[in-house]
């Protein structure tokens, strides 16, 4: 009973969540915005493992991990932009071009790893900078809590930091008005004078620079390293997150962070002898229980479908 | 006397001639900074699968996967159904028939039939939990089929290395992950020897023309098609959505599961994890570049497979990695997916636009 209650809400359990939840809550919470103004992507793995990349290739070479991190922004931005672009003007498919960069980015990022670090598989080297945990003096004073929270690196915080801002943005704010009305309504929207082009770019800039720093967080969060594939299906949970939280980045958020507090029991409990691989299927199975549970509502014996 | 073009042709000359184009330009261009000559790689790429014997053979083992993930999307995409779970069928039909394959005993050609009915029964039923999700509880089917993707990667390979292969003791490293090979008598007959060129082309041709000649003459075809274009519009048509929605969802599952079961059966002989390796993405692409048309589907199946195998080719000949082939392939399902026949009407217009008013302005001056 005793360890069932230290796996449920140990400290160690809770410190992991907050790590895990990091890059999927970053880039749930910049998805959110793009779902919102009815953009559909599912590029987000692309973005992250990109972003992955040159956060790792960039700390490599200048030792810092901010530059890092910026030239992980850069990526996640430029590729946003490309997908942008396809979307926006040439009028693609998003699904079918979010497959392509997907996969894009997954032989070129490998290809990469194979030019500019000459290895296949997986890079790893003290050259590679992580960013460091930081130490808050008023969190350290509080029992239990202290464990959990102090000494996490600054991408976490900015992580949990991001998803109030983007509530508030969303909710609050004239700008975030108009980017749910696009959703809702475009043409009425249209005719109300926004500028629709305008605000789904600014909602896929927001998109490319949030999943940028979800990525950068992957190789410079004390791995110093990285693999190919390394986001993992990562990118898909983001984008389940937004599709479950309604572009709502609050819920998009806690979607994220009960993906990773699974993900966090599940590490604990394989030093029970369980398979790693029904473990590692756990997140997925939850993704699938949330998806069944939250349309419960829906349910008929009757059931017509829509065009979604 | 003057030949006459349709719209519709011209659009999708326009469309395909241009896609090309810019993909060999980028394509040179990718290759040229590599320091290689994109023209020697390209017949490094043609010499690799066309070659000699062997290399049409291996390049047949290739049309053949390639062809039934492009059934099994198409068959999806076409009814407006986003089955993005191709991948995770093909890993249950696999794995189900190198199950029958090594277990039972049966003679020749009824136990090629038993595992690759085994596989496709396994394929449609997995493909019916994301078909149920969206009928009953209105989940898109694209974020279902996508998880589950990964939760059949990860159950198949727990069930090959505990249940199969009984434990940890006998699995150090992912590569030695597999079942037992397949009795010689529950593999597909080999139609070149010396490859893995096997009879499962007959079968996956057949099931493509099979889907054109459902969609060209027959009412569910059409019905299925209207499902695809209009949804709301196939429902006033007196069309039952739902019936005919799982019904789409389940045939998609079972070419996918039967893809899976020729794989293990024709050409690896057993089930391992990441045999696939993003197989069912594949179709879902060549489904689009083929612009849902079951027909074009061989042909993209042949390029696609040609270029597989004489990916591997150009590796062994020159510096370049087979992944640069993957990325050309990429900026050419990004350049297809571009709707150019919008675009130059979009710029014909502004143009147009734009002469006017200069013309305006300079009268009023």
């Amino acid at each position: 009973m005793l360890t069932i209650i230290k796996i449920l809400f140990g400290t160690v359990t809770w410190s992991a969540t907050f790590r895990l939840s990091t890059p999927i809550i970053l880039t749930s919470v910049g998805g959110s915005f793009s779902k919102q103004t009815g953009t559909f992507c599912i590029a987000f793995e692309c973005f992250m493992l990109s972003a992955a990349f040159f956060a790792a290739w960039g700390s490599y070479l200048s030792g810092n991990p901010y530059i890092g991190a910026l030239l992980a922004i850069v990526a996640g931005v430029i590729l946003a932009a490309v997908f942008g672009v396809f979307v926006l003007h040439f009028n693609a498919n998003p699904m079918i071009v979010s497959i392509a960069l997907n996969f894009g980015s997954w032989a070129m990022t490998t290809l990469l790893l194979t030019k500019v670090f000459k290895v296949r598989g997986f890079f790893h080297s003290p050259k590679i900078v992580n960013f460091q945990s930081i130490d808050i003096p008023i969190l350290r004073t509080i029992p239990y809590i202290h464990k959990i929270l102090n000494n996490q690196i600054i991408l976490v915080y900015i992580a949990y930091i991001s998803i109030f801002i983007g509530a508030i943005i969303m909710y609050k704010t004239p700008f975030g008005l108009r980017l749910r009305g696009i959703g809702i309504n475009q043409v009425g929207a249209q005719t109300s004078g926004v500028n629709i082009l305008k605000y789904k770019w600014i909602a896929l800039i927001i998109m490319g620079v949030m999943s940028g720093l979800g990525g950068a967080y992957m190789p410079l969060s004390g791995l110093s390293m990285f693999s190919e594939n390394m986001t993992a299906g990562r990118g898909f949970l983001a984008f389940a997150a937004i599709l479950v939280g309604k572009g709502n980045p609050l819920k998009a958020a806690f979607i994220g962070i009960l993906f990773a507090y699974t993900n966090a029991i599940t590490l604990t409990l394989t030093s029970f002898g369980v398979p790693t691989q029904l473990l590692q299927m756990m997140p997925f199975v939850v993704v699938i229980l949330v998806l069944i549970i939250s349309s419960l509502k829906n349910f008929s014996k009757n059931p017509t479908i829509n065009n979604q | 006397m003057k030949l006459k073009i349709s719209h519709e042709v011209k659009k999708t000359i326009l469309r395909y001639g241009i896609s090309i184009i810019l993909t060999l330009l980028f394509g040179s261009i990718l290759i040229a900074i590599q320091g290689e000559s994109p023209l020697e790689a390209v017949g490094h790429i043609f010499e690799g699968a066309f070659g000699n014997r062997i290399n049409i053979g291996n390049t047949i083992r290739w049309i053949i996967s390639s062809l039934m993930v492009g059934g099994a999307a198409i068959v999806a995409f076409k009814s407006g159904v986003s089955n993005l779970g191709i991948e995770g069928q093909l890993y249950m039909g696999a794995l189900s028939a190198a199950i029958i394959g090594y277990s039972i005993e049966l003679p020749h050609g009824l136990h090629v039939m038993a595992c690759l009915l085994a596989a496709s029964i396994l394929g449609m039923l997995y493909a019916l939990i994301p078909a149920l999700l969206r009928v009953y509880f209105k989940i898109n089917e694209l974020i279902t089929t996508l998880i589950l993707n990964f939760i059949a990667k990860y159950l198949t390979e727990y069930i090959t290395m505990w249940i199969i292969m009984g434990g940890q003791q006998s699995a150090n490293g992912s590569a030695s992950i597999t079942t037992p090979q397949i009795l010689n008598t529950a593999r597909l007959s080999t139609i070149i020897k010396g490859t893995t060129a096997n009879t499962g082309i007959f079968i996956a041709l057949g099931i493509l023309f099979f889907i054109a000649f459902i969609y060209k003459y027959t009412l569910e075809g059409y019905e299925f098609t209207q499902i695809g274009q209009n949804m709301s519009f196939a429902r006033m048509g007196g069309v039952n959505i739902n019936k005919s929605f799982i019904m789409v969802f389940l045939m998609s599952g079972l070419i996918s599961g039967m893809g899976g079961g020729i794989e293990v059966t024709g050409s690896y002989y057993r089930f391992m994890p990441n045999f696939s390796n993003n197989l069912g993405w594949d179709g879902i692409m060549i489904t689009r570049v083929a612009n849902n048309n079951p027909l074009a589907v061989i042909i993209v199946s042949i390029i696609w497979g040609a270029l597989k195998q004489g990916a591997l080719h150009m590796e062994r000949m020159t510096t370049l990695n087979r992944l640069v082939v993957i990325i050309i392939q990429m900026l050419f399902v990004l350049f297809v997916s571009i709707d150019y026949d919008n675009l130059f009407s979009r710029w014909k217009e502004k143009i147009r636009l734009k002469k006017t008013n200069s013309k305006g302005g300079s009268s009023i001056c």
